[in-house]
């Protein structure tokens, strides 16, 4: 299998994931790829409400978000997450087939989406994109995780 | 205020269709350009410009077919292409400005527009980048970005520019391998509003998009070059990224300011060339030309409503005449009254006021004949290619001011001329080389103003008019008898190229055997009550003489009477006026005459020239006044019985029907109801010199 170097944050810790998909073969797939790039999974989720509980109380750095779920879609998970976390990283995880909700999910907020079936090297990238985006954010929330406590 | 939209719609497709021939018409001059200069970006950029508002345009209206096309053959305007395709690039713009025409024209009928397979082809065929460009190509050649911003996306620019931010134009590809377009754009689209201002982007929509490979935007940034750079490289949706500065405050300053110098050089090039009437201001005018086709463009009104207002401020200044006339009337009743003084003040505020309106109104009506002259580069150009012959335009005084209405009615006759002109006035180029003329053959427009006409001349340094050939022509086809042959003079032979059915080329050609008979020319001259001459020396070419009057138009004349009538001549056809005894006129050659320091001057009485009976016996008068009148070089004078004054006139131009002397160009009615005539002096002029031999007119 291909070598990955490590995608850590600023701090030099590993980058914190929240992994969401209602499958939970399609959630071990990702989990397996996030720990090939040096990645922690700080949780797991299996539908949107869920999703949106464990944000708050993990506050990953990165959330892979699927787009179908039961009980509550990814779009609206995404716009809750980033009406409460403006900073919020989330990637959609997706069919091609569903451009409309990609689409929707990006204009929620969303950083990026990715096409299913995900190959590491793809997501690799766009992780490392996503991760770069401001330097300030990096330690962000870690940060707003301690206030959010308080 | 609301109209049912059909309504609305109807304007729309009329406002298209009117500014896509505009378009068109600079489109036909860019390619013209580009023909001449085939490697200028200026150039190339120009047509792009219209190529690019035109796709827009036609997409607004649902002409699909027609921005569709248009978008093809953006793609193929980039300088690469035209260096390396040198003068076939400036072939296929032609072509397209002709099939984009054609299909107008179709849309306009609400047909089906042509397939045009062959300029598909020809485009096609410019996109094969041929194998040596390959090489030479620069990175930057893969991403083709055109940045071709709206005028008010460049003026966000330059004020961003101007708040000390920087712009960047970026181009960003997206990846071909992305299934998923529209939301690829979308994050492209997220991530340049995340790191800066986005001032413009091209496509604008996520429709768009799914069709769309190059993203264009502008981008007001407070990043540097490398990190855009880098947050522009979207993993898995960008494949190429370029990234350049927008035009840097200095430059795109320039250009607005520029634009605005031009068009301003051009309204001070026009006011000057306008009095000194035949201008060779035609260089000068080239530069402006640009400018004055976007000034044209500002506001578009229905020609009616300015005729409406032009006849009201024509009957505002019959009432200032009528107000004026009850004033020297009150002048002599009370003379001392202190209200006379403010009465005066009051009108003379107001005629001033009036006068300006008047000179406004008319402004608005008038247009450049440059509006005209401009289609006809393409037309001397299409219509050389056809015959084979190389044929060069030169034009000047496109800044004539023309009534509008006129203008368009002329155009017909004039594109009769022009390709006459081309098609049997210029010699092929062997045959001008045995004549010991250049090989290269002119044609010239000119347009001045003469008094109250103005005149379109269409001349070239063709063969000239085969006389013989055309008598012999008229007899076999009737329109004289063979014993008027012998006697028919060389002007009045000349005259006969305008009855119908005589045309003296050998053969009918599909340049100018359209059914459109010089005949035509005439009829419409005539419809205008203008006059079309013609003059033309064998071997040295033909000479066409449009004249057309300015009217609705209102004059400075000077009001004289003869025999008890009013008469009016235009003011500025008067040289001057002088009184005389009867015994300085003195008889040559069954001619008054009057010797005028040094000079012989022709007396003209009106009473003789238009056999004017006389409703009031004048008094035999030791003296009399007499106004010397100049048309061109030619003069003479006109001996009347008293001189009334100066007054503005309202030209009411006459049916044919009511005046059967063309000595008098139209009337007008004064303030207390009286009608007075309007001479024609161009009439009068050319009725004396048909009269006179040669010399008698100093």
């Amino acid at each position: 299998m291909k070598q990955f170097a490590a995608l850590l944050r600023k701090d030099n810790q590993p980058v914190r994931y929240l992994v969401v998909d209602d499958s939970v073969f399609a959630r071990k797939n990702l989990i397996k790829m996030i720990e090939m790039f040096g990645g922690e999974v700080a949780g797991e989720a299996g539908d949107g409400l869920t999703a949106i509980a464990e944000f708050n109380r993990i506050k990953p750095d990165i959330v892979l978000m699927d787009i179908t779920m039961p009980q509550m879609e990814g779009i609206e998970a995404v716009e809750r997450i980033v009406r409460q976390h403006g900073d919020a990283r989330i990637v959609m995880v997706s069919s091609v087939g569903y451009q409309e909700n990609i689409l929707a999910a990006l204009q929620k907020g969303a950083k990026h989406f990715v096409q299913k079936p995900v190959k590491p090297e793809v997501l690799y990238e766009i992780l490392r994109y996503v991760l770069s985006d401001d330097p300030n954010a990096v330690n962000a929330p870690v940060a707003l995780a301690g206030e959010h406590h308080s | 205020m609301s109209r049912p939209p059909e309504d609305r719609n109807n304007e729309l497709r009329a406002l298209f269709f009117e500014s896509a021939n505009e378009l068109l018409q600079s489109l036909n001059e860019a390619g013209l350009e580009l023909e001449a200069r085939p490697a200028d970006e200026e150039v190339i950029r120009r047509v792009r410009r219209c190529v690019h508002t035109l796709k827009g345009d036609s997409a607004a209206c649902g002409f699909h077919k027609l921005s569709e096309l248009a978008h093809e053959l953006e793609d193929v305007l980039t300088p690469q292409i035209a260096q390396s395709r040198m003068g076939d690039l400036a072939e296929v713009v032609l072509a397209a400005a002709d099939s984009f025409a054609a299909m107008l024209a179709a849309y306009q009928r609400r047909l089906e527009p042509p397939a045009m397979e062959e300029l598909h082809s020809m485009i096609r065929k410019m996109l094969e980048v041929p194998a040596s460009l390959e090489a030479v190509a620069p990175a930057e050649a893969q991403l083709p970005a055109r940045f071709a911003w709206t005028e008010y996306e460049q003026l966000m620019i330059s004020e961003a520019v101007h708040r000390g931010e920087s712009v960047y134009n970026i181009a960003l590809r997206i990846d071909p391998n992305s299934l998923m377009r529209a939301a690829a754009f979308q994050l492209i689209r997220n991530v340049l509003h995340g790191s800066g201002t986005v001032i413009a982007l091209r496509p604008e929509d996520n429709l768009a998009a799914a069709t769309v490979e190059i993203v264009e935007a502008a981008l007001a940034s407070t990043q540097s070059v490398e990190k855009l750079s880098q947050r522009c490289r979207i993993p898995s949706i960008v494949s190429d990224v370029r990234i350049e500065h927008a035009a840097t405050a200095d430059s795109a300053e320039h250009e607005l300011l520029g634009d605005l110098l031009e068009a301003q050089a051009a309204k001070v090039v026009a006011g000057a060339t306008e009095p000194a009437e035949n201008g060779v201001a035609s260089k000068a005018a080239n530069a402006g030309s640009a400018a004055t086709t976007v000034a044209e463009s500002t506001l578009r009104v229905d020609a009616t409503r300015i005729d409406a207002v032009m006849n009201l401020v024509g009957e505002l200044i019959i009432g200032k005449s009528m107000l004026n006339r009850s004033l020297t009337e009150f002048d002599k009743r009370h003379s001392h009254d202190p209200v006379r003084a403010k009465l005066a003040d009051a009108m003379a505020f107001q005629a001033r006021i009036l006068d300006e309106l008047h000179k406004c109104v008319l402004k608005i009506r008038m247009v450049p004949v440059e509006q005209l002259f401009r289609r006809f580069p393409r037309v001397v150009r299409d219509v050389a290619k056809q015959c084979g012959k190389d044929v060069a335009l030169e034009v000047s005084g496109q800044n004539t001011d023309l009534d509008k209405g006129i203008l368009d009615s002329l155009a017909e006759p004039l594109m009769h001329l022009v390709r006459n002109a081309v098609d049997h006035g210029i010699e092929a180029a062997d045959e001008r080389l045995v004549a010991g003329k250049p090989a290269r053959g002119t044609v010239y427009l000119n347009a001045y103003h003469q008094g109250t006409q103005v005149v379109i001349e269409v001349r070239d340094d063709g063969h000239g008019i085969d006389l013989a050939a055309l008598r012999a022509r008229a007899v076999e086809k009737g329109v004289i008898k063979p014993d008027e042959a012998q006697r028919i003079s060389e002007q009045d032979t000349l005259n006969l190229v305008f009855e119908s059915g005589l045309s003296t080329a050998s053969e009918i050609t599909e340049v100018s055997g359209r059914g459109i008979g010089m005949d035509v020319v005439r009829t419409v001259m005539d419809r205008l009550k203008g006059t079309v001459q013609v003059s033309s020396q064998r071997g040295r070419g033909t000479s066409f003489q449009l004249r057309a009057p300015l009217t609705l138009a209102s004059i400075q004349t000077l009001l004289f009477r003869v025999g008890g009538r009013l008469f009016a001549v235009p003011l500025s056809s008067v040289v001057e006026i002088t009184r005389i005894a009867h015994q300085e006129i003195h008889q040559v050659d069954k001619r008054e005459v009057l010797r005028l320091r040094d000079q012989i001057l022709t007396l003209v009485r009106l009473e003789h020239l238009s056999k004017l009976r006389s409703i009031e016996t004048q008094p035999a008068k030791k003296k009399s006044f007499v106004i010397v009148i100049g048309a061109a070089e030619k003069r003479f004078g006109l001996l009347v019985d008293t001189l009334v004054g100066e007054e503005e006139l309202v030209i009411k131009a006459l049916p044919t029907e009511i005046v059967s002397s063309d000595l008098v160009s139209g009337a007008s009615i004064l303030g207390d109801g009286t009608v007075v005539l309007i001479l024609n002096v161009p009439a009068i002029l050319s009725r004396l010199s048909r009269a006179t031999p040669l010399g008698a007119i100093a």
